[in-house]
C-alpha cells in the first residue's frame, strides 16, 4: 500500500546527484555516539541552529527577519572552541577584500551628503549609502538582478542565483521578490556577520572554504557532522572548477540551509536520540515550511 | 544539480512546436544574444497571468532543470524542452482554474494533486496554500502552482528511495534527514 501519489512514476533510478545514498556515505569512523563524534560543548547531540522559536513553523508574514542570523549572532556559541563568535566582526569591518563581500564600495563616493536625516529608523547608516548605490533603478527596492550585480566572492565571480534568492527571500517581508531599506539594513548585518565568519574559518586564507575548513567551522559551530558528510556537501555545493571548496556565497546557503534543517530535526527528535521515524506527510511538512 | 527531465508534467503529451516557431521565440527572449537565456531573460518573457513578475525560484528550478552543464541558462535545444515543460504546465493549471483568474484555490489544487496521484490531508493542503501562496490571496497563482509540484515531486521521490518497505514512514538520522532535504529546501 502505497500513501503517496502514484502519479510521478519517474525513471526509478534516476536519483538527483546530491543525496548520498542511505549508508553508503556517512557512518564511517561514527562510532562514538548517534552523530559519529563526541557532543559539542554546547550540549545537544547536534547543535548549531539558533535556539527554538525563530524557525517557527510557518512563521507569521512580517515576522521579523532578526531569527536568521549566523550562530555568533545568538551568542550562544562562546564555549565551541576557538574565539567567540560573534564578538571580532562587526559593523566597523573593512569590507570586502580578500574575502568578498561587497562590489561597491559604500561610503567614498557618497560622501557625507548622503548621512542626511533621510535615513528611516532603525536602518544602519552604512547600509543605507550602500543601498543608493545597489538599487542602480531607483526603484526604492532591490531584486535579484541589483543584489546579484553587487555581491562578489573573493575570486570575483557574482554570487549564485540561490544564494541571492534564498536572501531576497528571507528579507523581504512583503513577499514581492524585492527588498526594502528596512530588510536590505537586515540583510547587510547578516552579511556583514557571515563574511566575519568565513574570514575566520578560511585559515589557510585562501580566499575559500575547504572541506576541512569546513569540518572544522561545522563543529565550531556546534553542529556533530561526520568529515564525510561534510565532504560531500561541499563537493555538492562547490562551484565549477572550485576544487572542493565554498565561496562566500555558497558558504551563507549551507551555513543557512543546514541552521534550517537541524531546527527541523530537532522539532522532531524529541527524545534526542538521533534518529527520527515520521510519515510521508510529516516528512513534505517538516521540508515545506522550511522552503527558503 | 540539475534535475533534467524528469520532473515532466505528469500526464501530459503535448506535441513538440515547430522549430521555426521556437526559433524566433528564443530569439525574442534571448534579448543580449548570448547563445542562451539566463534566469532575467526567462523571467521577464514569461507571465503568471497576474501582474506581478514570474516567481524567480520557480524561474531558477526550471533553468537548472534543463541547462544540463550548468552554465547558468539554457541554449535553444535546452530552450525547447523548456518550452514544452511550461506549456504543458499551462494547460494543466488551465483545467483547474476554471475562471480564468490565474489562481487557484485549495479545492482546486487538492483536485490537480489528487489528480497525480497525491493522497494528502485537509490540513496539508492548507501548509501548501500557505507556503506557496506568494501574492497572499489564499489562493496560488500559475508560477507557485509550478514550483509547489517541482518541490512536492522532489520531496516525494527522495522520501520513496528511504520508504524502503513502502509503508509511508522512514526511520532516518540526522546526516540522513539532512541529506535528504538538502538542495530541496
Amino acid at each position: 500500500m502505497s500513501y503517496y501519489g502514484q502519479g510521478y512514476p519517474g525513471p526509478g533510478g534516476n536519483t538527483p546527484q546530491q543525496h548520498p545514498s542511505p549508508g553508503a556515505s556517512y557512518g564511517g569512523g561514527s562510532v562514538r555516539g548517534p552523530y559519529g563524534g563526541p557532543a559539542p560543548p554546547g550540549g545537544t547531540p547536534y547543535g548549531g541552529a539558533p535556539p527554538g522559536g525563530q524557525y517557527t513553523r510557518g512563521p507569521a508574514p512580517g515576522a521579523p527577519y532578526g531569527g536568521y542570523g549566523p550562530p555568533g549572532s545568538s551568542g550562544q556559541y562562546g564555549s565551541g572552541g576557538g574565539g567567540a563568535p560573534g564578538a571580532p566582526y562587526g559593523v566597523g569591518q573593512a569590507p570586502g577584500a580578500p574575502y568578498g563581500g561587497y562590489r561597491q564600495p559604500y561610503g567614498g563616493q557618497y560622501g557625507q551628503h548622503a548621512q542626511g536625516s533621510n535615513i528611516p529608523p532603525g536602518v544602519n547608516p552604512e547600509a543605507y549609502q550602500w543601498f543608493q548605490s545597489v538599487d542602480t533603478d531607483h526603484s526604492g527596492y532591490i531584486n535579484l538582478k541589483e543584489l546579484k550585480q553587487a555581491l562578489v566572492n573573493s575570486n570575483n565571480s557574482t554570487f549564485n542565483d540561490e544564494t541571492c534568492l534564498m536572501m531576497i527571500n528571507m528579507f523581504d517581508k512583503s513577499k514581492t521578490g524585492r527588498i526594502d531599506i528596512f530588510g536590505f539594513s537586515a540583510l547587510w548585518t547578516f552579511l556583514q556577520q557571515w563574511q566575519g565568519l568565513f574570514h575566520q574559518f578560511d585559515r589557510d586564507r585562501s580566499g575559500s572554504i575547504n572541506s576541512n575548513e569546513m569540518h572544522q567551522a561545522f563543529s565550531q559551530m556546534g553542529y556533530n557532522l561526520s568529515p564525510q558528510f561534510t565532504q560531500n556537501l561541499v563537493g555538492q555545493y562547490c562551484a565549477r572548477g572550485m576544487g572542493n571548496a565554498l565561496q562566500l556565497d555558497r558558504f551563507i546557503q549551507v551555513c543557512t540551509q543546514l541552521q534550517s534543517m537541524t531546527q527541523a530535526f530537532r522539532e522532531k527528535d524529541t527524545a534526542m536520540t538521533g534518529n527520527i521515524r515520521m510519515s510521508y506527510e510529516d516528512f513534505l511538512s517538516s521540508a515545506i515550511t522550511r522552503l527558503m | 544539480m540539475a534535475y533534467h527531465s524528469q520532473y515532466r508534467p505528469p500526464h501530459y503529451n503535448s506535441a513538440p512546436p515547430d522549430q521555426g516557431f521556437l526559433w524566433n521565440i528564443f530569439q525574442r527572449v534571448d534579448k543580449d544574444r548570448s547563445g542562451a537565456i539566463s534566469d532575467t531573460e526567462l523571467q521577464q518573457a514569461l507571465s503568471n497571468g497576474t501582474w506581478t513578475p514570474f516567481n524567480p525560484v520557480t524561474v531558477r528550478s526550471i533553468i537548472s532543470m534543463f541547462d544540463r552543464d550548468n552554465k547558468g541558462g539554457v541554449n535553444f535545444n535546452e530552450f525547447a524542452g523548456v518550452w514544452k515543460y511550461i506549456t504543458d504546465w499551462q494547460s494543466i493549471f488551465r483545467t483547474y482554474d476554471r475562471d480564468n483568474s490565474g489562481f487557484i484555490d485549495k479545492n482546486e489544487l487538492k483536485q490537480a494533486l489528487t489528480g497525480f496521484g497525491y493522497r494528502l490531508s485537509d490540513q496539508f493542503y492548507n501548509t501548501l496554500i500557505e507556503k506557496f501562496d506568494r501574492q497572499r490571496k489564499g489562493q496560488v497563482a500559475f508560477d507557485d502552482f509550478i514550483q509547489c509540484c517541482i518541490v512536492l515531486q522532489r520531496l516525494t521521490d527522495v522520501f520513496r528511495r528511504y520508504d524502503t518497505d513502502q509503508d509511508g514512514w522512514i526511520q532516518v538520522s540526522y546526516e540522513q534527514y539532512l541529506s535528504m532535504v538538502f538542495n530541496i529546501v
